[in-house]
């Protein structure tokens, strides 16, 4: 228990005051902001893979709607960012609550060929609806604005950018916290362990995996709002099932069981990219896809997973 | 009135009759024993009780209700639970964590993001309330997995009891257990029906055990009622010994 | 109504090429309960590997080799690789392997043969039109259905009448009580998994005389490969046959009307399939519901 509080202190003290430690290890703000972007949406994800036992494979389409919707109310309706990031969310989180009910009864592989396939949907929309979407060009010509605080207005710079995000990744890990430690979580984590036994407790497995793939989606379009706000850009790649197996890959390689796991994950894969992308440009999908086999074969509890494991030991 | 009541109830799988024309009739507080040999149609009786699949013909009747397409969760709510043959718990999770999720379905509770301080004590109160009753106290933060096989069947008895069930069905209640802890489980068993007046219905394969316990006692063989009645009359019964108790006993 | 035909005749090419590739995948799906995303990563590199020997070999022994090579790559990558994944009980940590697979796939691709798209000389005599009202019927088309046909039939054949084909329909069913008649199950998944791949890479040179070869042709195919899958019932051969001619015919009788949607088309399919019969057309009942 005490333990639990060091752990999740020490986590939001680095996170708050990563301004002044990152640049210190050569890294920078934005680079920042995409980790707790992609952390959170694997966190979103988790919930699903790791704690409903739901093999999601599609969670992309949803992070790529909440771009959109971000970048589309940003460009026709309004000029306020949270607003943006408020519609970006709901819009991730509708989309997966209306599709919820044609992925709910499916379980293992079954789940995550349909996930995909669904997100797929998204994805192909995204990219012929030129007039509406930008299509394959991707959607631009919309920027984060100034926060307007009331008593001052602060524009949307990287270190700032990074604290906006911060507080949204807050609002979204301690939702998913408070979840997990409630009945609701229980019932989740329950149908992970067993189905049946869970069934024949009278629980009705198909709802609750229904509301998790919606509560997923929601974290899912918040983090995408995000990412469109980090990027002011926004393209049907967002959407693209290879995005739906980092969010995964993240998960896994974080430690699927654990809270935190997927934020390890995403320090490691966009930190990774980040670094082989700029010194080996043209074959850093070779590094990703091999990071992915040896994390699969080797640590398939995920880094969380090993710590865990050796602390018991000793 | 009768808790359980089937009617003239089959199971056809393909080709294969299961259960044909099964009738059975329970009362309330009845601790009540289906046997016999493997194969005869226990396992797929209680499945059809339960809710796991449906009866290819035949009615049955629970609580004043016809519950033949009512599904399997929602049966859990009406006062029908069960447990497996093969033990079916949440292996990764404590022993009282395995517990609570049954108090929390039965709180109505499940859907509940944010549950309040008090929700939270009443809750944790019925799971070591229910702990108690089934000797599970000490053992309450466990890990189910890294239990013995006995004490994870207690564990699956508890949950099942966590719904408050009219009816708990067991399935081979004993299953796979050395001699203690069938001791354990027949004590518990029988508690439940004494102290608690808890209705049970139960398949068992082990003869002694159910003569000694069981207050009426239904045979299948080959998917067909063979003998039903007190267990005195069912052991004196020259079907059953020929089918039954002659195969045990060569 | 020219057009429809034209599309339609399109539609037919393309829904043979999902069929194949549905064919390969859902054998891999049924006895090595693998999602092979790395699918259309072995579909690339039959082709890639048959446009490289063609001036050595020749056409027609260029679509032999190919084919072979991927079933041959699909051995060794399921000997060091996926094998590791078979007592794993959740099917995340396959699906990851071979999606990590397919990104070092089609990266490896780009590095040797470049990203840009590169032609497959295909035989003069097949070039031509068969007729001069219908254009579009090329010998080399017909010849890619009839190809495809010959090659799903064999695959039938082999799995009914050869004594191997026998033990992998019988894995299929319950790969336990095959191991326990002494059928050595590791060969019986290795050779399903070459077999699979095998197609895949067929299924590539074909493709390869039709379109232009490219590092990411497979990308997409591999999502439809999906959908074939979902829609023919997950665990039925025939299913994923049926279910790749459906889609590829509802995607090219699409074009001819709206061609924006023709790519969405065959996931709205799907998305009815399930929703109107949710283990989809051959599938089995209760099987991954």
């Amino acid at each position: 228990m005490s333990r639990r509080i060091y752990v999740n202190g020490a986590v939001w003290l680095l996170l708050l005051t990563a301004a002044l430690w990152l640049p210190l290890i050569g890294g920078y703000m934005a680079l920042a902001s995409r980790v707790l972007v992609y952390a959170l949406a694997a966190m979103g994800l988790n919930l699903l893979l790791g704690f409903t036992g739901c093999m999601s494979f599609g969670e992309a389409a949803y992070f790529g709607l909440g771009g959109y919707g971000t970048g589309l109310f940003l460009t026709h309706l309004t000029h306020s960012t949270v607003l943006a990031v408020v519609a970006g969310t709901i819009v991730g989180g509708l989309a997966a609550f209306l599709f919820g009910p044609l992925v709910m009864r499916r379980r293992g592989i079954y789940f995550a060929m349909i996930t995909v396939a669904i997100g797929q949907i998204f994805y192909f929309i995204a990219e012929r609806w030129n007039s509406f979407t930008g299509g394959e060009d991707g959607l631009a010509g919309f920027s984060r604005q100034p926060l307007h605080l009331g008593f001052a207005t602060v524009p949307l710079d990287a270190v700032a950018f990074y604290y906006f995000v911060l507080f949204f990744f807050a609002i979204g890990a301690g939702v998913i916290a408070l979840l997990l430690h409630s009945p609701l979580g229980h019932t989740f984590i329950a149908i992970r362990e067993n189905r049946r036994r869970a069934q024949f407790l009278g629980i009705h497995v198909e709802r609750y995996v229904w509301a998790s793939f919606a509560i997923a989606g929601v974290i899912a379009g918040l983090a995408g709002a995000l990412n469109a706000l980090q990027n002011n850009f926004i393209s049907p790649i967002n959407l693209y099932w290879v995005e739906s197996g980092n969010l995964v890959i993240m998960a896994v390689l974080g430690g699927m069981r654990s809270f935190w796991g997927p934020l390890v994950g995403a320090i490691i894969f966009v930190g990774i990219q980040d670094y082989v992308s700029s010194y080996f440009p043209n074959n850093w999908e070779t590094f990703i896809g091999g990071l992915f086999i040896v994390a699969v074969i080797f640590f398939p509890n995920g880094i969380l997973g090993i710590v865990r494991w050796r602390m018991k030991a000793a | 009135m009768s808790l359980l009541r089937l009617t003239n109830i089959s199971r056809v799988f393909g080709k294969l009759v299961a259960l044909q024309n099964v009738e059975l009739e329970m009362e309330e507080g009845r601790l009540y024993a289906v046997i016999g040999p493997n194969g005869a149609g226990k396992t797929t009786l209680f499945n059809l009780i339960s809710g796991f699949f449906p009866a290819t013909s035949g009615e049955i009747w629970f609580d004043g209700r016809q519950i033949n397409r009512v599904p399997a969760a929602d049966r859990v709510a009406l006062g029908l639970v069960r447990t497996f043959q093969i033990t079916e718990v949440f292996p990764e999770l404590s022993v009282f964590e395995n517990v609570r999720i049954g108090v929390e379905a039965e709180a109505r509770c499940s859907t509940r993001p944010w549950p309040g301080g008090a929700l939270i004590r009443q809750i944790n109160e019925r799971v070591e309330e229910l702990l108690e009753t089934t000797g599970l106290g000490a053992q309450a933060g466990r890990i189910v997995s890294e239990l013995a096989h006995g004490d994870q069947r207690v564990v699956e008895v508890t949950m099942a009891l966590s719904r408050r069930p009219k009816l708990l069905l067991l399935d081979e209640p004993t299953a796979g257990m050395g001699q203690e802890e069938t001791a354990h489980m027949v004590r518990l068993i029988r508690d439940l029906h004494v102290r608690q007046q808890q209705s049970i219905l139960f398949i068992e394969h082990d003869m002694d055990l159910v003569f000694g316990i069981a207050d009426r006692i239904t045979v299948l063989n080959y998917g067909k009622v063979l003998a039903t009645g007190t267990p005195r009359d069912v052991a004196a019964d020259p079907l059953v010994q020929a089918a039954y108790l002659g195969e045990a006993a060569a | 109504m020219e057009l429809l035909l034209f599309d339609g005749f399109n539609g037919l090419i393309q829904g043979a090429f999902y069929a194949l590739m549905a064919l390969g995948l859902s054998l891999i799906i049924s006895l090595n309960s693998v999602i092979n995303f790395a699918h259309g990563g072995f579909m690339v590199v039959g082709a890639y590997l048959a446009y490289t020997l063609a001036p050595y070999i020749g056409f027609w022994g260029a679509l032999l080799a190919g084919p072979i090579l991927a079933g041959f790559i699909g051995i060794i990558v399921e000997r060091t690789l996926v094998r590791h994944m078979y007592g794993r009980p959740d099917p995340i940590y396959s699906l990851l392997l071979t999606f990590g697979f397919a990104l070092i796939i089609e990266d490896v691709v780009r590095t040797i043969w470049g990203a840009q798209g590169v032609p497959f000389e295909i035989p003069a005599a097949l070039g031509s039109p068969v007729s001069t009202t219908y254009f579009f019927l090329t010998g080399y088309r017909l010849f890619v259905i009839a190809a495809i046909a010959v090659a799903t039939i064999a695959l039938f054949a082999f799995l009914r009448l050869s004594r191997f084909g026998i033990r992998i329909r019988a894995g299929i069913l319950d790969l336990e009580t095959v191991s326990t008649l002494g059928v050595n199950v590791y060969l019986l998944r290795s050779v399903n998994f070459a077999i699979g791949t095998l197609l895949a890479g067929f299924a590539g040179v074909l493709a390869a005389g039709i379109l232009q070869l490219a590092p990411t042709m497979g990308d997409d195919v591999i999502m439809a490969t999906f959908v074939a899958v979902v829609v023919g019932g997950i665990g039925s051969l025939l299913g994923s046959v049926l279910g790749g001619l459906l889609i590829g015919l509802a995607a090219g009788v699409t074009t001819a009307y709206y061609p924006a949607a023709s790519d969405v088309v065959i996931y709205i399919i799907m998305a009815v399939v399930l929703i109107v019969r949710p283990r989809g057309l051959l599938g089995q009942e209760g099987l991954f519901e």
